[in-house]
């Protein structure tokens, strides 16, 4: 291991990480990770002073590490920390658990929490050729996907995506000036014939693997899309995934609200069906436990998420401690059975605000905007009738009226076209908001039919 | 600069009544990559969330609700005897989503900070942002700021981690040897002329990267006198100067330094700050003060990235600083400062004790490191890496990982006084000795 980062700090060319990635491809013959790298983040190399903080942590007792980087805990104004929780739990940390969230941790998680998540993953998922993959935690899931798409995107590279897609993922493309090749969705989700249609013409005059400027991602948003609320079906997901295959495709399987839906059992996820380890997936507290603390966590294979683990290296180091610690000790303090519990009690709430919701759009926008009741997610997806484009119907005279939803422009890959859809968020608005807020988007709608005639 | 400004351009009206040649346009520095990014249109809705009356029904924004936070409260109690309680409202927004640039009351803070330990020149035209660590205001500079086979200016040694940073751009590095001062000007003048002086140069330097107070690894502290010669070749050489700055506090003087921060009357200096070695480094906490079109495009990747630091790590800053007060936080760093001081003496003696006629070093004016030059050996990689391991069971970092060319031969190591016991350090010490002495025989055979 010394000389690997010896050898790749003495050649100009980065030794170290190739022969990393070259090893790791045995397992499994078909995957050649270094095609998705870019050439940037091809030359990212380890950190010497993290890797030997490795080393020490496999040294023999009775080593003497002065090669640290870390300031003293001692150092920091906290004695202690007690957290309570809505049913009553309480955790305390003190002593080396408190030291542990107040200091510097590894690049990839807190130990005993990635421990932790590498048994949900297993348990929630089952992966097959699960020592194939690695996970990292990060701050947000959204810096995971982010980084992906650093680590492999090269400028002018066309990228699959579903249609609509969330714009965040469009901000974090957009600087590459990728051509996106969007795909449409319906309640179920991506459509897999326009998904084939769409790569069939792609490549219609190009080699699958070795041309430059081929797709090799796909973004897939696959529960609760943002912004519509599809749900990706288990069929679907078996035929997009044979289509990846045949594509030679990465799975960006991007899954905040995979616990927040509403139907009887969790999705099963393209995870559960990597057979040839092409799916990176983005799972996230954000929805589920809390937003503002930022931990999201990554799974892939290993040579994968060993690019992102160097990228974090030198730029947030790891998501914050003190979140990795309160989450961990969370998940211990409850367990599996108390957490499936959260997760169902948090699926009734938001499927009661949905029913409100839909109840308010039934009263007020029948005959005026139709729309499907989504399955998951936090949003209701309406295409409002008769109107050809809702951006300034939503963006000035919305606002003018005191009610402000997104103009589905937002969420479109061609934000030239004009779009007849918004995006409502039924998650916080009490009752009464909601409520009020449809009656004056059924009047907006109305002025907007005026407006237009 | 007439009607129609683009986001990189500033009218520069207050600093321009003192210096003329202040920066208006900074698209220069900034690569094509980076022109790309646009604010998230989610994001700037946020903006107008925070902005809306109470009349407004907002259903918008993609929030989960506050019910569905497991958490009741959380309490922090000081080493002091105070504590900090965060329940009720204080927690939602601690649990909640956030804006990009960081939760208001704390910018607030952090610049009011800014002004009181630095009074910027033209503070108007300059943005504060709280970021994911001091170090992820840097690299966003820096993916922000270069492009393939730059040349960018550091000293060396410099912090190992901003090498690793810039290295797959594969940089020219135009670099000169820091001394007791830290980077020296005129031999920072030599290496630019040398870099100018070879003719095929094409691209000019736009960066300079400094670590000015307690220098990782060389613990060397820059005297504003100094400073104010390298801003001046900064203002010749159209430089920005990025400000590497997480032990600002953890000098070993009387008074704060001054920093470049509280000289740039051109708005060239990007600072960055950190929390890391003052509260907690887990927090993940540093904030970056620059300006504005520079630090609007750092929160532009923000906004497509982290979303925004931490917001507990955010609310539990803001309270620490409220109840300290400017008086008690400067008290706080000067109880810090001793801490750290004491541990560079031990180490000093032990030092002093081992490594007699072994090695040289200067004593560090501040910061956690020891930088050590070996005598009679010409490079320490395989002394460090290989037989201090696995022969002797201690572990120094070899310099090799601070100088921007880690190919030539190097006789430095580094070695952490903020951790080890005394025990330890004495003993790590007394086994580097003998290293050095078996290393120096080899060497000698050889």
């Amino acid at each position: 291991m010394i000389y690997t980062i010896r050898n790749s700090f003495l050649k100009s060319r980065p030794t170290g990480l190739m022969s990393y990635v070259r090893k790791s491809t045995s397992g499994s013959s078909a995957m050649d990770y270094n095609r998705f790298l870019n050439p940037f983040s091809a030359k990212r190399e380890p950190s010497l002073i993290r890797e030997l903080t490795k080393i020490y942590a496999n040294s023999p007792p009775g080593t003497i590490f002065l090669a640290g980087g870390l300031p003293n805990a001692g150092t920091f104004p906290f004695a202690e920390t007690n957290v309570k929780l809505k049913d009553g739990t309480t955790f305390s940390l003190s002593g080396r658990s408190l030291e542990a969230a107040l200091q510097y941790q590894p690049t990839q998680g807190y130990p005993p929490l990635v421990k932790k998540l590498k048994e949900f993953q297993i348990k929630t998922h089952n992966p097959p050729n699960w020592d194939n993959y690695e996970m990292i935690i990060t701050a947000g899931s959204q810096d995971g996907l982010c980084k992906t798409i650093e680590m492999s995107l090269e400028e002018e590279e066309p990228i699959v995506v579903q249609d609509p897609i969330y714009t965040g993922t469009m901000a974090i493309v957009k600087p590459f000036r990728s051509r996106l090749i969007p795909i449409e969705q319906d309640k179920d989700g991506m459509c897999p014939d326009a998904l084939r249609k769409a790569l069939q013409n792609f490549f219609k005059d190009q080699d699958k693997r070795s041309s430059k400027g081929v797709p090799k991602l796909m973004y897939i948003n696959p529960t609760g899309a943002n912004p519509t609320g599809s749900v990706l079906t288990l069929e679907r997901k078996k035929e997009i995934y044979k289509l990846a295959c045949e594509y030679d495709l990465l799975i960006l399987e991007d899954d905040p609200y995979y616990f927040l839906h509403f139907q009887k059992e969790n999705p099963v996820s393209f995870l559960s069906l990597d057979t040839e380890g092409r799916v990176m997936r983005y799972d996230s507290f954000s929805k589920v436990l809390s937003s503002g603390i930022r931990v999201g966590f990554v799974t892939g294979p290993k040579p994968l998420v060993k690019m992102l683990e160097l990228h974090m290296q030198v730029s947030t180091l790891h998501t914050s401690s003190l979140t990795q610690v309160i989450i961990h000790n969370l998940l211990e303090s409850w367990g599996p059975e108390d957490l499936h519990g959260h997760f169902k009690s948090i699926q009734t709430f938001y499927k009661s605000k949905r029913d409100i919701m839909l109840d308010a759009a039934k009263k007020y926008l029948t005959g005026l905007a139709e729309w499907t009741v989504p399955e998951a997610g936090m949003f209701l997806w309406i295409k409002v009738n008769d109107v050809v484009d809702t951006y300034d119907m939503v963006m000035e005279r919305g606002a003018k009226k005191n009610v402000l939803f997104v103009p589905g422009r937002a969420f479109m890959t061609d934000p030239s076209q004009p779009c007849q859809y918004i995006r409502a968020s039924y998650t916080v608005p009490t009752p009464e908001e909601i409520d009020t807020g449809m009656a004056r988007l059924a009047d907006l709608i109305r002025e907007e039919k005026d407006l237009q005639k | 600069m007439s009607g129609m400004r683009n986001m990189w351009q500033l009218s520069g009206q207050i600093l321009r009544k003192q210096k003329p040649s202040v920066i208006t346009d900074y698209s220069y520095f900034v690569n094509d990559l980076a022109k790309g990014r646009k604010p998230s249109p989610l994001r700037e809705l946020m903006r107008m969330l925070a902005s809306a009356s109470s009349n407004v029904i907002f259903l918008a924004e993609g929030l989960p609700h506050s019910d569905t936070h497991p958490f009741n409260e959380a309490r922090f109690d000081l080493k002091d005897g105070t504590s900090i309680t965060l329940s009720g409202k204080l927690l939602t927004s601690a649990l909640q989503y956030g804006p990009t640039e960081g939760h208001p009351d704390l910018l607030q803070k952090l610049r009011q900070f800014q002004e009181r330990f630095h009074n910027p020149p033209g503070f108007d035209d300059r943005d504060v942002i709280a970021t994911v660590g001091g170090q992820d205001g840097l690299c966003k500079t820096i993916e922000l700021c270069m492009d393939f086979g730059d040349p960018v200016i550091v000293p060396s040694p410099t912090y190992s981690g901003v090498l690793a940073m810039m290295r797959p751009y594969r940089p020219k590095f135009v670099t000169a040897a820091e001394d007791k001062y830290g980077f020296c000007p005129y031999k920072l003048r030599e290496a630019i002329n040398k870099y100018w002086s070879h003719g095929n140069s094409v691209k000019a330097p736009k960066l300079l990267y400094l670590n000015p107070t307690a220098s990782n690894p060389s613990g060397t502290v820059m005297p504003i006198e100094r400073k104010k010669e390298i801003y001046e070749i900064a203002c010749e050489n159209n430089l920005l100067i990025l400000e590497d700055d997480p032990y600002y506090f953890l000098h070993f003087d009387n008074s704060e330094p001054q920093s470049f921060l509280s000289l740039d009357e051109e708005g060239r200096v990007v600072r960055f700050d950190s929390f890391s070695k003052v509260f907690s480094s887990g927090l993940r906490l540093g904030f970056m003060t620059g300006p504005r079109p520079l630090v609007q495009a750092i929160e532009y990747h923000m906004q497509a990235s982290v979303l925004h630091t931490s917001s507990l790590s955010q609310i539990i800053a803001l309270q620490l600083l409220n109840q300290l007060g400017w008086d008690g936080f400067i008290k706080y760093m000067k109880k810090i400062r001793q801490f750290y001081m004491e541990r560079r003496n031990h180490m000093s003696e032990v030092a002093s004790k081992h490594l007699q006629d072994r090695a040289e070093w200067t004593v560090p004016d501040g910061g956690m490191f020891l930088w050590i030059k070996v005598k009679g050996v010409l490079d320490v990689y395989e002394m460090v890496m290989s037989r201090g391991v696995h022969t002797k069971g201690v572990m120094f970092v070899p310099g090799h990982a601070f100088m921007p060319d880690p190919t030539k031969p190097c006789p430095y190591i580094r070695a952490s006084y903020s951790l080890a016991s005394y025990e330890d350090m004495d003993k790590g010490f007394a086994r580097l000795a003998e290293l050095i002495d078996e290393e120096q025989h080899h060497q000698a055979q050889r």
